[in-house]
């Protein structure tokens, strides 16, 4: 079976602690590795502030793997990440062949946003869309 | 060809095709015009952008984004949301 690239970004539990969500991370890529995939690159993008409540929290620590392997091999991983209490919620993603791999994160060091490009009439967007021909 | 005639020159011409309401310039897809600029679901400070402030995705009327680009856009958008780098309404207090 043809095996592709994919990736999959998990929101490990914040009470688990820097230490704690390392070794889940690990454990977490030894699942995949059992799976018959190859681990590429593995980011922890640390301890993140959801954009909303997940199982009460208000953050989590962001773990992304890149990796190769079957999709047969996917869905079991996938399964197994729904069975660990501690892993709040994940996302798998395949990848083009050619995609770039993801260039890693200046670590907290939050870079100046970008200037906003407010868009013209966005203000005017809110709650009007609905008389909008 | 919507940017020929504009302003001024409508006079009389009252049935002459669409003309584009008010003088705004033309929007440009951001993607297009950037190519190395690249829809991702983990940039949620690209994707930020696109959202309005109760979080709503803005619609390509405004942003001038292409269809392409929009469908793609709106994809990564929602996936974001679902591993809570964007928020699906305005964020809780």
């Amino acid at each position: 079976m043809a095996d592709r690239r994919y990736e999959t970004l998990v929101l490990l539990h914040p009470d688990l602690g820097e230490p704690g969500a390392k070794e889940l991370a690990e454990r977490v890529k030894k699942l995949i590795e059992d799976q018959g995939g190859t681990v590429g690159q593995v980011q922890e993008w640390g301890l993140r502030e959801l954009a909303y409540l997940i199982a009460k929290q208000r953050r989590a620590f962001y773990v992304l793997f890149e990796y190769r392997s079957t999709s047969k091999a996917l869905l079991e991983i996938e399964r197994n990440l729904k069975l660990m209490d501690r892993v709040l919620r994940f996302v798998s993603v395949r990848q083009a062949e050619n995609a770039p791999p993801t260039p890693p994160r200046p670590a907290a060091a939050r870079r100046p946003e970008r200037e906003e490009p407010e868009f013209e009439g966005a203000a005017e967007f809110e709650g009007l869309n609905e008389e909008v021909s | 060809m919507a940017e020929r005639e504009r302003g001024e020159r409508r006079g009389k011409g009252e049935g002459r095709g669409f003309r584009r309401r008010g003088m705004g310039r033309r929007k440009v897809c951001r993607f297009c015009a950037d190519k190395t600029m690249l829809i991702d679901y983990k940039d949620s400070r690209v994707l930020g952008t696109f959202l309005s402030e109760r979080g709503k995705i803005i619609p390509s009327r405004i942003t001038g984004n292409c269809a392409s680009h929009q469908r793609h856009l709106t994809l990564a958008i929602k996936r974001a949301r679902t591993v809570a780098l964007l928020p699906f309404t305005a964020a809780y207090p």
